[in-house]
């Protein structure tokens, strides 16, 4: 247990300080790019600018602007408001976004996991048949073709030809049936590799051999004694699957029109609005540690070899 | 560690999971509204004096209502389809103008109430106008009215010695005179008023040459803050009311904290003209307001009937602050529609509002504004039956949709083109520009290219404004340019300099850009060089006046000649192009002072003659509109200026209540 404590406080450590150096780079960056917030079509009187600037304190010099900013995020975690959405705060974007990216995320996720495990192990154990074979060509396929092409063939196919699934939009559950299903598919496709591979190691394992002399049946050695060990590869996929998942909705919240993150991260990176580009990278970079320090919890969990560190 | 806690651990994540497959399941079902609409990005706020784009104004038109409103008049036109707009009464029911056109009066229904239920007076205007200007609140749209009696003084903060000005103390909510800005300028501070006597200005700092502009403006304006203004101060009560005949004090201000730390002089937001009471815009009583004007302004209705003059209501706004007031649970609003509730990124869904003063003539109950950022998917959502009116439509497809009985196109009041720096050898040699310009074939643009129908533009109206009559241009003439082309000393394409065309990264714009350098190429034997930037860039450098070429488009602000063409008098700040042209100056002034209609559209006529001859800008085409509504809806018609009245929409088989 202390091992564990000490763990999570050294990644705490080291999740404060790689977000300090993310927040500094992505100032720096943010302001080193041409345009600025209020760049429109129109040109704004100086004066008018100068009052909007004001108003984002951005009129302040830049490194007093660094020190407001970072002293408003770390004591209030106040993320601004942002200047393109200007009815909106930072913190109530995110707070409305978060909730249909991380629905989206969990049903692709459970998804890409029952199904990509169930066929990795199908494919495994009825090796060289031709339900493997059929289940390998698909997961490459699901690997090679990218979300948004399949999104495209899957509303053809669910949206037009067989009407079971609305084209877009949030608020039922048929209407996240298909972006799940899109964002989910490559990840099945390489969480179902991973799998196969991990169970053909273990069958030729001592212990699992021990098993079938012991007169075990079939499925009771598959189901104790393999596939426990042949997850371990799954689950430290598991990070950068999450990663995936959540930067890979990007595409799949505009074609689905759906009021998650990830359009706000590009609208905010192509619109200059500073504070939003912020909320976002801060956040993301957040769930991206988070979510790694979990999965390396749990493979810490399963395979008793690995250490803690 | 021993097994049985790591089996535990195990069927824990499975309960984790569960729960948050569970939580996840668990949907904030919204049924959908009676009208559903694509409404291209989410809109950026809904304050009628910050917003600008599409998006806005569609929500902004139905959540509030102006003096006039644009609505249908007459049945469409039937060789274009348009309908004709007009403005009509909104919370006015009459009005009046005076002779010389300078006088507007307007009179303002009986009865009239906020969605809170307050009663809405001519006050509301006047204290909606002046927030509207007030340089605090940043509104792009300020220049619309600076014909208006000290409008333009009041937008920009100018001040000469001797006017009628208001002083704000820097003493509003939580302010004391060393501390930063409180930006919330509603509610004010302590207002004072009184006759400008002198500006006393400190010697300006000199800046290096190598300054930049950026340091020089913010040096200019840093300048400006340091002036110490002395003032007759007029006394006057609290609630505003000044007794400008009354004994005076003379009592020196300043904006800048360091200025104002000597006990004498007080710290301001800024001394500006009165435009409370010397202003052109003024409630006479709680039903008149009157709009005087400097000179006459012929299209000054249409303004009128434009969001941004729209009243939006001071108690809100003074409560909650902006923008927190634009929250549903706060707005108070006085339009058809009133606000139920907002879904970033997701939709907008307003409700009929029981208290309208027309509520019986508003079809919809319910309206979804649904935020709608992709072409194809705003399709699938038409054709599925999710939004009834799509109006921005994949181009691939146009072709097919065309023939269909719900496909609407129809002219539009835009214009897409090019603008040439004339700071740029050889760009500032008019024979280049017209060898460039009638090398251009942009018949094969709009056929092969946009495909949606649009009109080859040569000029830079517009075709479709009453009264006005287009000035023609320059054809294509390949033979001619290259005459052209060579007296310019670039005999065949010969020594020409390799010029870019910039364009802002978009599916659009790239076909377009490449088939115009195939076309110079080919006919001219020019190269052009093709250079995209993102949108944040692409502004930016075409402001800076680093670019050769560079695509851009005009939506018509208003009905009217005047919006195409007082952009490119000289150093007009949208111009960008360097091109001066004094004869041009003069026709765009001299049309604005004019009264009599048929001569004004004369005298822009020439104006616009020079334009299509001088060429500072390359106009290709005219947009049209493109548009998919379902049959069953009455009241759809596409209007010149792109602008649709929800309100009288209805489906047939609802027939109205009478």
């Amino acid at each position: 247990m202390r091992d564990l404590l000490g763990y999570l406080l050294k990644r705490a450590a080291w999740m404060v300080l790689t977000l300090w150096a993310v927040y500094t780079v992505s100032f720096v960056l943010m302001r080193s790019v041409p345009g600025n917030p209020f760049s429109g079509e129109r040109s704004v009187p100086p004066a008018i600018e100068r009052q909007l600037k004001a108003r984002y304190n951005l009129d302040a010099p830049p490194l007093q602007q660094y020190w407001d900013y970072l002293v408003g995020v770390v004591t209030r975690l106040d993320l601004g408001w942002s200047t393109r959405l200007e009815d909106y705060s930072v913190n109530q974007v995110i707070a409305e976004g978060f909730p249909v990216s991380a629905t989206l995320a969990i049903f692709a996720l459970v998804f890409a996991i029952l199904l990509g495990v169930t066929a990795g192990i199908i494919s495994a154990v009825y090796r060289r048949s031709t339900a493997d074979h059929v289940l390998m060509f698909a997961a490459v396929l699901g690997i090679a073709i990218p979300n948004f092409v399949l999104a495209s063939l899957a509303i053809l196919l669910f949206v037009f030809m067989i009407q079971i699934f609305p084209a877009g939009g949030w608020g039922t559950l048929q209407q996240i049936a298909l972006p799940a299903f899109c964002l989910g598919l490559p990840v099945a496709a390489y969480i179902a590799r991973l799998s196969r591979t991990g169970m053909l190691e273990m069958l030729t394992k001592d212990h699992v051999r021990t098993a079938y002399a012991k007169g075990l049946p079939k499925r009771t050695v598959i189901l104790r004694h393999v596939v426990p060990g042949a997850m371990l590869p799954v689950v430290s996929y598991l990070g950068p699957a999450v990663a995936r998942v959540l930067t890979g909705s990007l595409v799949l919240e505009k074609i689905f029109a759906l009021p998650g993150m990830g359009s706000h991260f590009i609208n905010a990176a192509t619109q200059r609005d500073y504070t939003l580009a912020m909320g976002m990278v801060l956040t993301y970079t957040v769930l991206l540690f988070v979510m790694n320090t979990l999965v390396d919890l749990t493979y810490a969990i399963i395979d008793p070899r690995v250490k803690l560190r | 560690m021993p097994p049985e806690v790591r089996r535990g651990i195990v069927i824990f994540s499975c309960l984790v999971t569960l729960v948050a497959v569970i939580w996840a399941a668990r949907m904030d079902y919204v049924p959908p509204a009676h009208f559903s609409l694509q409404n291209g990005t989410d809109p950026k706020t809904l304050d009628p004096h910050r917003a600008t784009g599409q998006p806005e104004s569609k929500i902004i038109f139905e959540l509030f209502e102006g003096l006039l409103r644009m609505l249908p008049e007459g049945s469409p036109d039937p060789k274009t389809g348009l309908q004709p707009l007009t403005p009509q009464p909104g919370m006015a029911t009459s009005y009046e103008v005076s002779e010389d056109g300078k006088t507007y009066t307007f009179h303002l229904r009986d009865g009239l109430v906020w969605t809170d239920g307050t009663p809405l007076t001519a006050h509301d205007f006047a204290w909606s106008w002046q927030r509207m200007l007030h340089p605090a609140t940043a509104c792009e749209y300020g220049y619309l009215i600076s014909e208006v009696v000290l409008a333009d003084e009041y937008h920009h903060s100018i001040v000469k010695v001797g006017d009628r000005v208001e002083v704000e103390l820097w003493d509003r909510p939580g302010e004391s005179s060393g501390s930063d800005a409180n930006i919330q300028h509603f509610p004010r501070g302590t207002m004072k008023y009184g006759t400008l006597r002198a500006i006393i200005k400190p010697d300006q700092i000199v800046l290096p040459d190598s300054a930049s502009d950026d340091a020089r403006e913010s040096a200019e304006l840093d300048w400006q803050e340091s002036w110490v203004y002395q003032i007759d101060v007029a006394p006057s009560d609290g609630s505003g009311n000044v007794d400008w005949d009354g004994p005076t004090t003379p009592e020196e201000f300043s904006v800048s904290a360091q200025v104002a730390r000597d006990d004498s002089i007080q710290r301001t937001h800024g001394v500006m003209v009165d435009f409370q009471h010397f202003g052109g815009a003024q409630a006479v009583d709680d039903q008149t307001f009157v709009v005087r004007l400097n000179n006459a302004v012929p299209y000054f209705l249409n303004l009128v009937a434009y969001y941004p003059l729209f009243p939006v209501n001071r108690n809100c706004i003074e409560t909650h602050g902006a923008p927190l007031w634009t929250k549903a649970e706060n707005i108070v609003t006085n339009g058809p529609y009133m606000l139920q509730f907002r879904r970033l990124r997701d939709r907008i869904r307003v409700a009929k509002n029981p208290d309208y003063h027309n509520v019986d003539s508003v079809g919809m109950e319910t309206i979804d504004f649904i935020s709608l950022e992709s072409q194809n998917t705003a399709l699938n959502m038409y054709e599925t039956g999710q939004i009834q009116w799509a109006y921005d439509l994949p181009t691939s497809v146009l072709e097919e949709l065309k023939d269909r009985p719900d496909f609407h196109s129809a002219p539009k009041l835009s214009i897409y083109f090019y603008k040439l720096n004339h700071d740029v050898p050889p760009l500032d040699d008019i024979r280049v520009r017209q060898a460039l310009s009638m090398a251009i074939n942009r018949r094969q643009i709009v056929e092969e290219v946009s495909k949606g129908g649009q009109q080859p533009a040569y000029s830079v109206v517009p075709p479709g404004i009453a009264g006005y009559d287009n000035a023609d241009g320059l054809h294509e003439d390949v033979a001619r340019a290259k005459e052209l082309l060579a007296e310019a000393g670039y005999p065949g394409g010969r020594g020409f300099p390799k010029i870019s065309l910039l364009y802002n990264t978009s599916e659009t714009h790239r076909p377009i850009a490449e088939v115009i350098q195939q076309q110079l190429q080919n006919n001219l034997n020019i190269k052009i060089e093709l250079k995209n930037m993102e949108w944040g860039s692409f502004t930016e450098t075409v402001q800076m006046e680093k670019y050769e070429m560079a695509r851009y488009g005009w939506v018509g602000d208003y009905p009217d000649p005047n919006t195409f063409l007082d952009m490119w008098v000289t150093d007009n700040p949208q111009s960008n192009t360097n091109w001066s042209n004094l004869e041009y100056d003069g026709l765009i002034k001299a049309a604005s002072t004019e009264l009599d209609s048929t001569k004004r559209m004369q005298l822009l006529r020439q104006a616009e003659t020079i334009l299509a001859n001088e060429l500072p800008v390359i106009p290709i085409y005219f947009y049209t509109s493109a548009e998919m509504a379902k049959t069953n809806i009455e009241g759809f018609a596409p209007s010149a200026q792109d602008l649709h009245p929800l309100q009288i929409l209805r489906y047939r088989s609802e027939t109205p209540k009478e």
